[in-house]
């Protein structure tokens, strides 16, 4: 609701683009301000009038929807050479990874990454293993730095049926820094993104997206569990908020992608659903015993409850 | 010593001074000292969970000072039984349940003679008797369950999907070609059904873009998959959950109930687990401003097999 | 005529006694009451286990009754305005809006919430162990079969209302149970939709599904359970305990504790026991957290959803049948549900039910017994009911391919066809193995009373070692019982002389 109303007022403006942002930045970022991308990116403005739709890059997972993640959102940022670097709206802001990292992330891709993806990163079709070692250009930093951010690239096991969640093998800045460079090779969106305001963000309207939505394949209390065929919706319990929105807008593996039915505002809803209530339940019942439970519960149940009165009984009574 | 080795006697003969009067416990005085603390610090925490309960505590502590308190009660009580009170073992004499011959036979008698001779003497009016108890018991029978519910009819044959409805999702806006990328999915309604009970539960449809071109999913099906969209009912056809479940790489809808998965690029043919038939396929199309339409009504039932299905 | 005329307070045992003489000129209590304190309880541990499901039903009386009052059992939708924010403006139904309220907004509420359904878990539970108490060791023979049956039927019942109380607060996890159990409905040959829509009130969801449920779960099925629970404790004081075989004990006595006071005192303090064992569970553990799964609607679903563990074997059923429908003649059966859910319950239940008289048959034992057997003394009954609880185990394992499959990381389509073939298989080896196993134990017999070798050295120098004498008790022995013949087979009588017929033993 706020941000459409936002975007009307906003769009004809384009002249004022630069000091609409800045305002905006100042009233609905509040005091995280610092921290924002959004102030960051908005400080690095210096040319209002490049705002020309016409140098948009393309949309990697193709929607027509606006504020769905695509570069078709409410405010858009430039650079001085006339580059998309961010965008976004109140909701969530996509930001471009830094270009002055490319140089250092060429040098960790051939490291890293060439040996699979190749040098141009182009992908090389492995034999009767299709899309294993995909393609990665034009795929936007956001599905780039997901991937990598999340430890699942570089991969442990090239032939695993699903890369695993771990430790990166990279910095935050070596991660930013390949993100950069595989980006800069064929720039798309989308970027990577930021939720804002995630502490105001309506919860409720989150959980029943995230029921309709997620719950299907990560359950509703976010646990994760085997699907078909060997693979697995893994476990949102420690996933940071920036990669939860990433992988909603990217779709990565076999996880589909939600580009144009959500948009930026319904997946901040998430976003703070899934870092809020999913990884810290509201338990006033006692032990969680993780989350979505009868076989746990009856276990439990059967061994403790069960269990121990039988014990109870056998001390009660004769034992002959 | 265990109750075991010793004999059994009849409590009603046993003095007392019988052996199988004392207690178990070696040291009465000291047994009763340690079942009177187990007692206090239940009674204590029984009177903690009052306490709790007046200031509103949280629920474990609610749970450990009643669960605690019963429990150490429970076991001085038990204790008390166990160890403080005649140990036995004691015997009581088992009587047959049946009667003699002749209180059989006697009983055996009345039951033939009241039943077949003075009954029997009567056919017309016991047969009355028998048939107006069946009848009321049939009439009775249909308040009873006809009032329950609506006959169903051809309810389960059809939904409300028609020519030319729009597909909305949950918040009823409508779905534009624009608007999902390949490998996205998302739960739609008949417009203006989606906040509806029926709607959720008997239209409910997923859509789905596969592709970027036009999509057939089974012969005879040519313009039902128009730019990669295809939309499925979400009702599994093994017992009904809505499957939800899309893995968008190996191109499966899998029921998150019973993991029936369904191949959505072959017509939603199930090729594994327990669902018989393929989810029934909504034929779509894409009007002249980019919104996805129903084409018609699904051309079968959706959702699992029952009698009346043909 | 003129005793009855003395004065009621002329006790010799103060006012109590006054009391009981007042009562027994009204009741006629004294006659059988003093038999009735001495009433003796055998003290085996294993009898005690159908008490853990008899004080577990009080519990669940009690905490019931609690919730009843704070429960609306409406499929009226409203909008969540409670103190649990992430429900805020969400549209549930007034069913599970009053849960979440009495979670969180009654006290006490949420710790009633979880011992009724901690209580229910156990209640079921205790009754499973219990009949395989008095499975494995005959408690359920002649005259005990109709206890057993009404055992049976009480716990098919229990199940029964487990299921539809885990219904009621219409949450996601729950309502998905209600569409399976629609659908399976629906797939009963014939009448199933009718059914269905009779249940429901119209096609799913229907808007009468919770009320209904709700006032069997409360009114009608545990008004049944209670009559059934007092004729199966008049039945058990009627026909007096089983007890083990044992010194000083014969099918003609019963040995051990009298009611009053010893197991009055046992009996109490395990009631306390276990509620309070129920209690702690009910605050320190967590049961099914509804908050968390959000209100039903149809068209959301959460993965890895089971029922409780006692419909779990139902859930494993239906999740590993083949995809077996049939068409024909303008008509479907879609046996892939109606054989899991139907069928297979049935004839599960159905041979429960009539086990003591299908035992019977079988072994042409038509005797009274109030000893019982030990499990391995009857290694052919003690065989079948492992494999048939190894059955049932297989499909509850069956029920959580995707946890089992999740946790050891292999392939879900793996696992699936591993319980395939492990329900079958894994029964088909019990029995032999349990076989087995009794004969084994039956030659190692007796534990304490083993029998000595009696070793000597012969003139050779040789070690010969001798078993000693068998004392009674010892040794191998079959309790399989021995059909009475139809005639006496006199010695020497004459086979073909006329109303003499000889019969083999």
């Amino acid at each position: 609701m706020t941000h459409s109303i936002i975007r009307r007022l906003l769009l004809p403006v384009v002249v004022l683009s630069t000091v609409t942002l800045s305002m905006l930045v100042f009233f609905a970022g509040g005091s995280s301000g610092a921290a924002d991308p959004a102030t960051v990116v908005a400080s690095t403005v210096t040319d209002a009038q490049a705002t020309t739709k016409a140098s948009l890059p393309p949309a990697a997972y193709q929607t027509g929807r606006e504020n769905s993640g695509a570069a078709n959102s409410t405010d858009q940022v430039f650079n001085d050479k006339g580059q998309l670097v961010a965008y976004g709206n109140s909701d969530m802001v996509y930001t471009e990874a830094p270009s002055q990292l490319i140089p250092m992330g060429q040098a960790l891709y051939a490291q890293n990454c060439a040996s699979c993806h190749g040098n141009n990163a182009d992908g090389v079709p492995a034999k009767d293993t299709p899309g294993s070692f995909p393609n990665l250009r034009g795929l936007g930093s956001g599905t780039i730095d997901f991937w990598i951010e999340s430890g699942r690239m570089p991969a442990a096991d090239t032939t695993a049926v699903q890369a695993n969640r771990k430790q990166s093998r990279l910095t935050h800045e070596q991660a930013l820094a390949v993100t950069a460079y595989v980006a800069s090779l064929s720039p798309a969106t989308p970027f990577i993104p930021t939720v804002r305001n995630l502490d105001t963000a309506d919860t409720s309207d989150g959980f029943s997206l995230f029921a309709l939505n997620c719950a299907a394949c990560h359950t509703v209390t976010g646990g994760g569990d085997a699907l078909a065929a060997g693979t697995y919706a893994p476990s949102l319990r420690k996933i940071p908020a920036t990669q939860v929105a990433e992988a909603i807008r990217t779709g990565p593996g076999n996880m589909p992608r939600f580009t144009g039915n959500l948009s930026d505002a319904q997946v901040r809803n998430i976003v703070a659903y899934v870092t809020g209530n999913i990884q810290h339940p509201v338990n006033p019942g006692g032990l969680g015993l993780g989350g979505l439970g009868p076989v746990a519960e009856g276990f439990l149940g059967l061994a403790l409850g069960i269990g121990l009165l039988t014990l109870i009984a056998f001390w009660i009574g004769d034992r002959t | 010593m265990s109750a075991d080795d010793r004999t059994p006697v009849s409590l009603s003969t046993a003095g007392p001074d019988d052996p199988h009067m004392q207690p178990l416990a070696r040291n009465p005085q000291r047994m009763e000292m340690a079942i009177g603390l187990a007692m206090v610090a239940g009674i204590a925490a029984i009177i903690g969970f009052g306490v709790a309960y007046w200031y509103n505590a949280d629920p474990w502590v609610l749970g450990a000072t009643l669960g605690g308190g019963l429990s150490l009660l429970g076991f001085g009580i038990t204790a008390w039984g166990k160890y403080l009170m005649p140990q036995g073992p004691f015997v009581e004499e088992r009587h047959d349940l049946r009667g003699t011959d002749e209180e059989r036979d006697v009983f055996a008698a009345a039951v033939v003679q009241r039943g077949g001779g003075i009954l029997g003497r009567r056919k017309l009016l016991a047969g009355l008797a028998g048939l107006g108890l069946a009848a009321f018991g049939v009439v009775f029978a249909f308040p009873l369950i006809r009032s329950l519910g609506p006959l169903p009819g051809k309810t389960l044959d059809k939904t409300n999907w028609r020519k030319g409805t729009y597909l909305v999702d949950q918040t009823g806006r409508e779905i534009h070609v624009d608007d999902l990328a390949v490998g996205g999915i998302v739960t739609v309604f008949p417009k203006g059904k989606e906040d509806t009970p029926e709607g959720q539960a008997v239209d409910q449809t997923v859509i789905i873009r596969i592709a970027t071109r036009d999509f057939t999913t089974r012969p005879g099906r040519e313009t039902w998959g128009p730019q990669g969209y295809v939309a499925y009912s979400k009702l599994c056809t093994h017992l009904g959950c809505p499957v939800g479940l899309y893995e968008q790489q190996l191109e499966l809808l899998v029921c998150p109930c019973h993991q029936s998965m369904f191949d959505v690029t072959n017509g939603a043919w199930p090729n594994f687990g327990p669902a018989p038939r393929p989810l029934p396929q909504l034929p779509i199309y894409i009007d002249g401003r980019g919104y996805i339409r129903a084409q018609s009504d699904y051309t079968e039932p959706v959702g699992p097999g029952f009698w009346e299905r043909s | 005529m003129t005793d009855t005329a003395k004065k009621p307070d002329a006790s010799a045992f103060g006012p109590v006694g006054k009391a009981l003489n007042e009562l027994d000129d009204r009741l006629g209590i004294a006659k059988g009451g003093r038999s009735l304190l001495d009433k003796i309880f055998p003290d085996h541990w294993s009898f005690m286990l159908g008490e853990i499901a008899l004080y577990s039903f009080v519990i669940l009386l009690l905490s019931g009754i609690f919730l009843t009052l704070y429960f609306v059992p409406s499929q009226d939708v409203v909008t969540y305005m409670g103190s649990y924010a992430p429900l805020h403006g969400q549209h549930v139904s007034a069913a599970f809006a009053s849960t979440v309220d009495l979670t969180f907004n009654v006290r006490c509420g949420l710790l009633m919430r979880q011992i009724h359904h901690w209580a229910c878990v156990i209640f079921l539970g205790a009754i499973v162990v219990h009949m395989a108490r008095v499975f494995f060791t005959g408690a359920f023979r002649k005259p005990r079969e109709l206890n057993w049956s009404i055992g049976t039927i009480l716990l098919i019942l229990g199940i029964a209302n487990g299921f539809l109380g885990y219904s009621l607060p219409d949450d996601l996890v729950s309502g998905t149970g209600l569409r399976i159990a629609f659908s399976i409905t629906e797939s009963i040959p014939v009448v199933g939709t009718y059914l269905s829509f009779f249940l429901f009130g119209g096609n799913f969801p229907g808007t009468a599904v919770i009320p209904r449920f709700f006032t069997i779960h409360v009114l009608l099925v545990p008004l049944i359970m209670l009559g059934l629970v007092t004729a199966h404790l008049f039945l058990l004081v009627r026909q007096k305990h089983t007890q083990f075989p044992g010194k000083g004990r014969t099918e003609k006595n019963v040995v051990g504790a009298p009611m009053v006071p010893v197991f009055a005192a046992k009996a109490t303090g395990f009631f306390f026991m276990v509620f309070g064992v129920t209690a702690l569970l009910g605050g320190l553990a967590q049961i099914n957290p509804i908050w968390q799964f959000g209100p039903y609607d149809a068209a959301k679903i959460s993965y890895a959803v089971q029922p409780d563990w006692y419909m779990g074997w139902l859930d494993g059923a239906l999740r590993i049948w083949p995809a077996w429908e049939w068409t024909g003649f303008g008509h479907t059966i879609p046996l892939e549900v109606t054989l899991p859910a139907v069928i297979l319950p049935g004839i599960v239940f159905t041979l429960a039910l009539l086990w003591p008289g299908l035992e019977r048959k079988l072994t042409k034992d038509e005797a009274m017994h109030n000893l019982l057997d030990r499990p391995r003394d009857r290694p052919k009954r003690t065989a079948f009911g492992s494999a048939y609880f190894a059955f049932l185990a297989m499909l509850f394992i069956a029920s959580s391919t995707d946890v089992v499959a999740n946790f050891f990381h292999i392939s879900l389509n793996a696992v699936l066809w591993a319980m395939r073939v492990l329900v079958i298989l894994v029964p088909l080896i019990t029995y032999p193995v349990a076989y087995a196993l009794c004969k084994e134990l039956q030659a190692a017999e007796g534990g304490k009373r083993k029998r000595a070798n009696v070793v000597t050295r012969t003139a050779e120098g040789e070690y010969v070692a001798v078993p000693a004498e068998q004392r009674p008790g010892d040794g191998h022995h079959e309790l399989d019982p021995e059909p009475v013949p139809d005639f006496i087979d006199f010695d020497g009588a004459d086979p073909s002389a006329p109303g003499v017929r000889q019969v083999g033993r």
